[in-house]
């Protein structure tokens, strides 16, 4: 780290937990983050500020002006530019130093496979089931630390699958893949402009702790809050031994 | 007494959103509180009768594993939450 770098991220090094060799951590690591909306926009704003050497950021989408609501990472100007684009501009305003890399697609098959082998660790910010489960079966496969954030209307959900721990379980173990899905988006159902600030923070604190390798994590656990009662619920989870993406082939 | 409840997002499916109920199994439960808001069995059960895939029951914080099994015995205070998945981005 040189002068500006001890100065830039001097409170993080204050942290007995994370000091200089945390933060050395997150300047060698590269987090894939799927989806540059709601969530994917706090979450990459922290991962940028807080020193991630390296931020892909994947989204097929152009900015709306109904995503600026909550979708901080974009502003007024950006209205019809590719989102990825739009947040590579906004995160080298806060650290010019990070490498952003922005794919605008929304990644499956072998690119994907080869993102989430190259990642440290995975941020799913997307808003559909056939993502969030492609996006699973590649961080089962990579075995890869994958941090799960979903939320809609007053509802928000945080989660880490990270098999890298024998008894943790995958998305696939909580929500098995089917036909009967009923997919929830923010376009019909509306979202609450800061649950979705809360959800992807929470996402990025997730993100940092399994780089820098302190603290618990959420492996294991589902996170649920009702933003209208201002609850947190904590669940426990379980593998399930059946499960076809995690379990034995 | 047994109280099952549903998450947020199910809320908007509900007249009581909390029932407390003496059932004595989750299918009990379950009844109970399609009983007070029948527009919620179709949210929940699919035309067999078993748990829908993007939804989660968790009885005493263990989640419900067979979806197609809901003999699951309660204990006098048990709390049954039902959730769904979430895909907004």
């Amino acid at each position: 780290m040189n002068d500006e770098q001890l100065l830039r991220y001097s409170r993080h090094i204050l942290l007995d937990q994370i000091g200089i060799e945390g933060q050395t951590r997150l300047l060698e690591a590269r987090a894939l983050v799927i989806g540059a909306g709601g969530l994917g926009s706090p979450a990459a704003l922290y991962l940028a500020a807080a020193g991630i050497g390296t931020i892909v950021l994947c989204d097929g989408d152009t900015v709306d002006l109904t995503n600026l609501q909550r979708q901080i990472l974009h502003h007024t100007p950006s209205v019809g530019r590719p989102k990825v684009e739009s947040g590579r501009d906004t995160l080298h305003l806060i650290n010019p130093d990070v490498d952003v890399i922005a794919l605008q697609s929304r990644l499956d098959g072998e690119r994907l496979d080869a993102e989430v082998a190259a990642a440290t660790v995975v941020l799913d910010c997307c808003d559909n089931f056939a993502t969030r489960h492609a996006v699973n079966r590649a961080c089962v496969r990579r075995a890869k630390p994958l941090v799960s954030g979903a939320a809609i209307r007053f509802d928000g959900q945080i989660s880490v699958f990270d098999r890298r721990r024998a008894d943790g379980p995958c998305y696939h173990c909580l929500f098995p893949e089917g036909e009967d899905v009923e997919e929830v988006r923010c376009a019909v159902m509306g979202v609450f402009a800061p649950l979705t600030g809360i959800v992807g923070t929470m996402q990025a604190a997730e993100a940092l702790k399994l780089v820098a390798g302190i603290g618990e994590t959420l492996n294991g656990r589902l996170l649920l809050f009702d933003a209208l009662s201002a609850d947190w619920r904590s669940i426990q989870l379980a593998r399930d031994p059946a499960c076809p993406v995690c379990g034995p082939a | 007494m047994p109280r099952i409840l549903f998450t947020q997002q199910l809320r908007r499916f509900t007249v009581t959103p909390e029932v407390d109920t003496p059932a004595t199994t989750l299918q009990g439960a379950l009844d109970a509180a399609f009983a007070a808001n029948p527009q919620l069995r179709g949210y929940v059960l699919d035309e067999q009768g078993h748990v829908r895939r993007h939804v989660s029951i968790f009885i005493d914080g263990r989640r419900l594993r067979d979806r197609a099994c809901l003999a699951e015995p309660l204990g006098a205070e048990s709390e049954i939450y039902v959730m769904q998945a979430l895909t907004g981005g």
